[in-house]
C-alpha cells in the first residue's frame, strides 16, 4: 500500500531536513519520471467553466437550427471549423486546437457533474471519494521533492484527491491577485530562520529516538514548504512580476489573472493547474451572459496558446476548456429574457496543444446539437485522452486505503488516435 | 447459525496459510482463484490447514472458541483481560524470536492516553500532576478520569460521525450536528455498543424526536445502508457484490441483495423538501410496506430476493418491521462479525493498526495477526463484557502492551505486526485543533457552530478539520498525510504567531529554564531534558529579548513532530 519510490526517496531526504535547501534554487523543468504511455505532455492548464456552458453558443454553433439564438459563427484559423463571433481571438488560435463535439454525459445536476468530470466517476459509485484528473497527474507525474506543489487549483474550489490522500491535494488560490495564503512568514526572515534551525534540531533529536516513517514524512512536509516560501520558483504566483504589455494581452480580471498565473505555472513545471471562472448558469438572460463571458474567456485563452507557442510549451502543455454540461437547444420561456437549461446529452469541450497536431473537430451533433450523431464521448473517454497525451496508462490501478484497486479511468475508449 | 460457506472459507484460509508471507492482495488474489477452483470439486470437510510458517497466519474461523495463553475472564475484568492481552501477545512474539520494547516513560503514557481516549492533550498543569504523582496507580487512575471525561464522547462522535455521515453533494440538506450531539451523548453514557447499533439500525421518527435517523437521512438508497452497515458494524466490504459476485470472497449477488431487503421498508424523507422552507429537525424515517421506490432501486435479477442475513438464515418476517430483525441478527453474542469488528477497531484506534487490516476488510482470507486473541476479545466483549466500550478500552490500555514505548529496539525496528512497541500515530485533524487550542488558547471556547442548516463545515475546529481533511474522509492514523498548504498554515496564519500565546503558557516564570519547561509542559506534557534547557536557555538569551525567544521556541515545538504525533 505504500508508495516505495516515495518512501525510500524521503528516505533519503531526511539526511538534511533543511538546511541545505534553505537558499534553494533547483533547476526546475528536469522531466518528472517518466511512466507509461507514449504522450509526451508534462502538464495541463484545465479551464472549467462553473455552470455548464452552452454548446450552441460557444463552439458548435448551429445557425439553421430551432433554437439558434443570437450569435452567428465566424471561421477560425482551423480550416472548416468555426465558432462563436464572440471568441474572436480564440478563433485565430483554433489551428493548434480541437473541438470535442460529441461530449454525452450521464449527469444533470451541477455538482454530481462537475464530480464526475472530474474523476471519471459518479458521486456514490462504490461508497469511495475518487481523486479529481489534477490528483491523479500530481501522483502520476508530480515530483515528491519539488517545492512547488503538483497540482494548484485558481478560483473556485476544485475537486480533490480523495482516496489518494492529502498529499493530492491542490493547493488553493482564491485570489491569483494575492497569492498563496499563508505563503509569508509572519516574523521578519532572521527570526524565521531561527526559528526553522529550531525546529530541525527537535526533528532530528525526535526522529533519533522514535525512527518513525511519519517523522521523516513530516520533516519532508515541512521542509518542501519552506523551500516553496523562499524559492525563486514561488514567484511564479506573483503577478506583479509580469510586465504591463504582456498582462495586458490576457485582460482584466479574476479568469485572466488566473490564466496568467497558471501560465507561469506551467513555466516552472508545475503539472496540474485548474482555473474556474463561474457564472454559466444561465438559465436567464443566456444571450447577454454568455456574449459578456466569452469576452472574459477570448483574450486570455488566446494569449495563453500563443505564449505557449512562443515559449516552446504548447507541446508539452495542454490546455483544456469545459464547464459541468451542455445548455438545452432550445430556448427556454423564463421571463423577459429567457435562457437555456442544463444539458448533459450533447456538449461541446476544446482543447489546445499537448502535443495534438491542432485543427481537429471529434464528434458531432444533429442539427439541433440536441444529440450526439458521431462518437459520442463520455467523461471517462475525455480523461483518458488526457491521460494518454500525458503519457499516464490510464488502466492502471491505484489502491484505496483499505486495498481495494482501482483503475485510473474505467471504461474508456480514448481518442487520442484522432487528434495527435 | 453457522456460516454456511464455512468449508469454503476455512479451505480459502488455509490456502492463505501456506502462502506465507505474500502482499495481502496478492495473497486475496491467489487465495481466490485457488479457493474458486478446489471449491468445485470441493470436500466438504476442508483439509487441516499445514503449519504456519509465519507467526501472522493462522488457521480459519473455528466453530469453538481457539485455546489461549491465558484464561478469558468469566465476568468484567479489566485487569484480567490485559493480561490475557499480554499472554497472547507474548506468545506471538516469542514465536517470531522478537522481543517487546520496554515499558513507556510516564511521559509517553500521559499524552498517548489523553489523545486517544480524549483527543486533547493534558494542561501543563494536569501533566505536571500526574508526572509528579508518586502513585504507583497513577496509570489506572488516569484511564478512569480520561474514560468519565465528556470529551471522550466527542473524540467517539468525530469518528463515528465522519464514518456514518459521507461527504456527499446530497447531503448538503441533512443537519450533521444532531447525529453528532447524539453519539457524544451516547458514549458519554457509555451505552453498549449492540444497543447503540441497534438504536442506530432500527431508528424510526425524526430528526427532532430521534437524532440516530440521521443515519438514514444522510444514506439514503438501501445500496449505501448495506454497505456502511457491512463496513462498519460487522468489518466487512460487501459493496462489491453488489454489482457482481465479491472478486476476492464468496460473498454472491444474491446475498449483497438479500442483505438490503433489510432496508427495502425504510421511507426517508427528502431532506432537500425539508430545506425549502420546512425544519430540516422535522424530517425523518418510517418503516412500513409500499417503499415501491426503493424496491425500484433494486436490479432486475435481485427484485424477488428476499431478506435473508449475509451467511444466515432467511427470517419469516411476515408483514413486520425489518430492521429490529436484522439488528437483533447482527448484535446477537453469536453473529461471527458484530463483536469482532468493534474489538478490531478499537485495537486499531489504540495502537494504529488492527489485529486485521485493513478494519473493515476482516475477510477469512486476510487473517488476524493474533486470531485467538481476537476472537476470545470478541467472544468475552459479547457476553460476559456485555458490550461495553469503556471497559474494552481500559483493559487494552491497562496491558503492558499498550504500554510499552514507542521507540523501537534494533531488534524489533521491523516489526509491525507483533505489537513489539507502540507505534507512532499521527494526530487527527480534530486532536490536532484541539490540542493547538488548548495551548494557544485560540478557538477554545468557541462552540460548535450553530444553525448549519445546509449541512457544509462552519466554525473554526469545522473550517481547520476540513482544511486538513482535504477532501478525504478520514485521514491516515499513522501516515502523516498533511501537505504543504497545511503545513504554511500552521507556520504563518496569525494564530501559530501570536505572541499574547506564547506570554501566556510563560506566564510568571521567574527564569528561562522555568519558562521553557512551562512551554514544554504545556505542548509536550514533559519536562525538557537536560541538554534540551541547556541549548533554549541560550537561545532565549540571543534571541534579541526573552520573549522573542519563548515566542520562537512556542513556534518551533508546535510546528514538531513530536507535537504532531502521539508517541
Amino acid at each position: 500500500m505504500t508508495d516505495k519510490t516515495r518512501r525510500d526517496f524521503l528516505k533519503l531526504s531526511a539526511a538534511g531536513v533543511f538546511a541545505p535547501t534553505l537558499s534553494g534554487w533547483l533547476p526546475v523543468l528536469a522531466a518528472a519520471a517518466p511512466a507509461g504511455g507514449k504522450g509526451k505532455a508534462k502538464s495541463v492548464i484545465l479551464l472549467w467553466m462553473d455552470g455548464g456552458p452552452s454548446h450552441k453558443d460557444t463552439f458548435d454553433l448551429k445557425p439553421d437550427s430551432k433554437g439558434a439564438g443570437e450569435f452567428k459563427p465566424i471561421k477560425t484559423a482551423a480550416a472548416g471549423v468555426e465558432i462563436s463571433e464572440h471568441l474572436p481571438k480564440i478563433a485565430g488560435v483554433m489551428n493548434h486546437g480541437t473541438i470535442v463535439r460529441g461530449m454525452s454525459t450521464p449527469e444533470g445536476a451541477h455538482q454530481r457533474a462537475k464530480y464526475y468530470g472530474h474523476t471519471g466517476y459518479r458521486e456514490g459509485q462504490g461508497g469511495l471519494i475518487y481523486p479529481s484528473i489534477g490528483s491523479l497527474v500530481s501522483k502520476e507525474k508530480g515530483r515528491p521533492d519539488a517545492s512547488m506543489p503538483n497540482f494548484v487549483s485558481i478560483g473556485g474550489r476544485s475537486y480533490g484527491s480523495g482516496f489518494l490522500g492529502p498529499k493530492h491535494q491542490p493547493l488553493q488560490i482564491t485570489d491569483p491577485a494575492r497569492g498563496v495564503e499563508d505563503l509569508q512568514a509572519a516574523v521578519a526572515g532572521g527570526q524565521f530562520d531561527s526559528r526553522v534551525g529550531l525546529l530541525d534540531k527537535m526533528e532530528k533529536a525526535f526522529h533519533r529516538e522514535y525512527q518513525a516513517d511519519a517523522i521523516t514524512d513530516h520533516a519532508t512536509t515541512y521542509q518542501r514548504a519552506v523551500k516553496l516560501m523562499q524559492s525563486r520558483e514561488a514567484k511564479a504566483f506573483d503577478l506583479s512580476q509580469e510586465s504591463q504589455s504582456a498582462r495586458g494581452k490576457y485582460g482584466t480580471g479574476r479568469f485572466a489573472d488566473g490564466v496568467l498565473m497558471a501560465r507561469r505555472l506551467v513555466e516552472v513545471g508545475v503539472p496540474f493547474v485548474e482555473v474556474s471562472l463561474g457564472g454559466w448558469d444561465t438559465h436567464q438572460d443566456n444571450f447577454t451572459r454568455v456574449k459578456s463571458l466569452s469576452e472574459q474567456i477570448d483574450a486570455p485563452i488566446a494569449a495563453l496558446v500563443a505564449d505557449l507557442k512562443e515559449r516552446g510549451l504548447l507541446d508539452s502543455t495542454l490546455v483544456v476548456w469545459m464547464g459541468d454540461f451542455g445548455r438545452t437547444p432550445g430556448i427556454n420561456a423564463r421571463g423577459a429574457k429567457p435562457g437555456r437549461d442544463h444539458y448533459p446529452r450533447a456538449w461541446s469541450l476544446a482543447m489546445w496543444g499537448g502535443g495534438m497536431r491542432g485543427g481537429a473537430v471529434v464528434g458531432k451533433t444533429d442539427k439541433e446539437g440536441a444529440a450526439v450523431v458521431d462518437r459520442p464521448t463520455t467523461a471517462q473517454d475525455y480523461l483518458a485522452t488526457v491521460c494518454e497525451l500525458m503519457g499516464i496508462d490510464y488502466t492502471k490501478k491505484n489502491e484505496t486505503p483499505t486495498a481495494r484497486p482501482i483503475q485510473i479511468v474505467e471504461k474508456a475508449k480514448p481518442f487520442t488516435d484522432l487528434i495527435v | 447459525m453457522r456460516l454456511r460457506p464455512l468449508a469454503l472459507f476455512a479451505l480459502a484460509a488455509g490456502l492463505a496459510v501456506t502462502l506465507g508471507d505474500v502482499g495481502p492482495v496478492d495473497a486475496q488474489t491467489a487465495a481466490q482463484k485457488k479457493a474458486a477452483k478446489l471449491a468445485k470439486k470441493a470436500d466438504p470437510d476442508p483439509a487441516p490447514a499445514k503449519p504456519a510458517p509465519v507467526a501472522a497466519a493462522k488457521p480459519a474461523a473455528p466453530t469453538k472458541a481457539l485455546p489461549t495463553a491465558a484464561p478469558v475472564p468469566a465476568k468484567k475484568d479489566a485487569a484480567a483481560l490485559a493480561r490475557l492481552i499480554d499472554a497472547e501477545v507474548a506468545k506471538e512474539l516469542a514465536a517470531a524470536k522478537v522481543d517487546a520494547s520496554p515499558r513507556c516513560s510516564d511521559e509517553e503514557f500521559l499524552r498517548r492516553a489523553c489523545l486517544d481516549i480524549t483527543g486533547v492533550i493534558p494542561t501543563a498543569d494536569k501533566a505536571r500532576e500526574f508526572l509528579d504523582s508518586k502513585d504507583p496507580d497513577k496509570r489506572a487512575k488516569l484511564l478512569d478520569e480520561l474514560l468519565a471525561d465528556p470529551h471522550y464522547g466527542r473524540r467517539m462522535a468525530d469518528i463515528w460521525t465522519a464514518k456514518l455521515f459521507p461527504v456527499d453533494s446530497g447531503n448538503r440538506f441533512v443537519l450533521k450536528e444532531p447525529l453528532y450531539k447524539w453519539f457524544e451523548g451516547q458514549f458519554n453514557a457509555n451505552t453498549p455498543w449492540d444497543k447503540l447499533v441497534t438504536c442506530l439500525v432500527a431508528a424510526t421518527g425524526t430528526v427532532e424526536e430521534n437524532p440516530a435517523v440521521t443515519y438514514f437521512l444522510a444514506n439514503r438508497s438501501v445500496d449505501k445502508l448495506t454497505d456502511t452497515t457491512a463496513q462498519h458494524f460487522m468489518g466487512i466490504q460487501l459493496q462489491c457484490a453488489q454489482c457482481h459476485n465479491h472478486p476476492f470472497t464468496s460473498w454472491k449477488q444474491t446475498e449483497y441483495w438479500g442483505m438490503a431487503t433489510f432496508y427495502s421498508k425504510v421511507r426517508v424523507d427528502n431532506p432537500k423538501n425539508a430545506n425549502k422552507g420546512g425544519d430540516n429537525t422535522k424530517i425523518g424515517v418510517t418503516e412500513g410496506a409500499g417503499r415501491a421506490k426503493g424496491k425500484d432501486f433494486f436490479p432486475e435479477s435481485a427484485k424477488t430476493v428476499p431478506a435473508k442475513f449475509l451467511g444466515g438464515p432467511e427470517p419469516s418476517l411476515g408483514d413486520a418491521a425489518y430492521r429490529p430483525a436484522l439488528a437483533k441478527w447482527m448484535t446477537s453474542a453469536d453473529n461471527p462479525f458484530f463483536a469482532k469488528a468493534i474489538v478490531n477497531r478499537t485495537w486499531a484506534h489504540l495502537f494504529g493498526r488492527g489485529f486485521v487490516n485493513p478494519v473493515d476488510d476482516m475477510l477469512e482470507e486476510n487473517p488476524a495477526s493474533h486470531p485467538a486473541l481476537l476472537d476470545a476479545l470478541a467472544r468475552h466483549l459479547g457476553t460476559a463484557g456485555g458490550f461495553d466500550l469503556k471497559y474494552l478500552v481500559k483493559a487494552v490500555c491497562l496491558s503492558d502492551t499498550y504500554q510499552r514505548t514507542a521507540k523501537p529496539t534494533p531488534a524489533n525496528k521491523a516489526d509491525k505486526l507483533l505489537f513489539s512497541h507502540m507505534t507512532v500515530k499521527v494526530l487527527s485533524p480534530e486532536q490536532l485543533y484541539d490540542s493547538l487550542a488548548q495551548v494557544t488558547g485560540v478557538g477554545k471556547a468557541e462552540p460548535r457552530a450553530k444553525g448549519q442548516g445546509k449541512g457544509l463545515p462552519a466554525g473554526g475546529r469545522e473550517r481547520f478539520v476540513a482544511f486538513f481533511l482535504a477532501g478525504a474522509e478520514e485521514t491516515s492514523p499513522v501516515e502523516y498525510e498533511a501537505g504543504i498548504p497545511q503545513a504554511l498554515r500552521l507556520m504563518n496564519s496569525a494564530v501559530m504567531n501570536n505572541p499574547a500565546a506564547a506570554k501566556a503558557v510563560v506566564g510568571s516564570a521567574a527564569t528561562p529554564a522555568e519558562a521553557v519547561e512551562r512551554i514544554y509542559l504545556a505542548a509536550l506534557s514533559r519536562r525538557p531534558t537536560a541538554a534540551e534547557t541547556k541549548d533554549l536557555t541560550a537561545y532565549v538569551a540571543s534571541a534579541g529579548g526573552p520573549a522573542t525567544g519563548y515566542a520562537d521556541i512556542l513556534w518551533a515545538v508546535l510546528n514538531s513532530s513530536e507535537f504532531t504525533l502521539v508517541r
